[in-house]
């Protein structure tokens, strides 16, 4: 049975890349997130927040050499949302 | 089902995957993995640390100690800085079974190369012990290395 799903939350250019950067790691950093989206600060916080808001990502709070840095993780719902969207991308371009 | 879905059609699907695998290569570049140099003289210090005290020589134990958790901390300080976080190869709950059963193989080792130091002259047995633990260590951070290696080329490919 294909369980494959579109994912509109997902599917947004940003959001896909941001859970795609996330998916092969266990967590990313804010700063590294940004740099690799090439996007600035409010506007990476808006997406963050709409797949926090899902329940898709998590931050998580650490302090490196004394500076506060924001740490992000795919939550196994946000996981299995992402690999889904995957399978159903596959499956459209397959379809032709 | 989204009504989206009937309307996205296989070019910008064909987008979006490269886009992912453009992601997702670009976050595994990031993961720098520890120096191999760095390892090896970890693993070096701990052999060296086990054939010692097996050998019930104490004079070097604390600068060991020291210098033990320094390295420990340069890696995991390196491994901050470059921002992401290799996902584990290991489940968290074999992660905390294997840091449990390392204790009682350091203090086995040990105490084995005291046993077997009464028997045998020139403390080649505690010695032995130590480089047996350093080789060990050092054939698991290859392994280690090597399974980055492969995975990395995958998503590459």
């Amino acid at each position: 049975m294909d369980n494959s799903k579109f994912d509109t939350i997902i599917h947004a250019p940003n959001r896909l890349q941001i859970c795609a950067l996330l998916s092969p790691l266990e967590q990313v950093e804010f700063r590294v997130i940004r740099e690799e989206l090439g996007v600035s600060d409010s506007v990476l916080s808006k997406h963050i927040k709409q797949l926090e808001d899902s329940g898709y990502i998590k931050e998580k709070k650490s302090k490196v050499n004394g500076r506060a840095r924001r740490w992000y993780h795919l939550t196994t719902k946000g996981r299995r949302a992402f690999e889904l969207h995957v399978e159903e991308l596959m499956r459209i371009v397959n379809s032709l | 089902m989204s009504n989206k879905q009937t309307h996205i059609k296989s070019k910008e699907a064909q987008e979006a995957l490269d886009s992912i695998k453009k992601m997702k290569h670009a976050g595994l570049k990031r993961v720098l993995p520890t120096p191999k140099w760095l390892l090896a003289v970890l693993a070096i210090l701990i052999g060296t640390q086990i054939a010692l005290l097996g050998a019930e020589i104490r004079t070097f134990n604390t600068i060991i100690i020291v210098l033990i958790l320094i390295m420990s901390i340069a890696i995991i300080n390196k491994s901050q800085e470059a921002g992401v976080t290799e996902k584990a190869l290991l489940s968290k709950r074999t992660i905390i079974i294997c840091l449990i059963c390392i204790i009682p193989i350091y203090f086995l080792a040990i105490i084995s190369g005291q046993y077997l130091n009464n028997y045998y002259d020139y403390y080649w047995a505690p010695f032995s012990i130590g480089a047996f633990i350093t080789i060990g260590i050092w054939s698991w951070v290859l392994s280690a290395h090597r399974s980055y290696l492969k995975r990395f080329n995958e998503e590459k490919n």
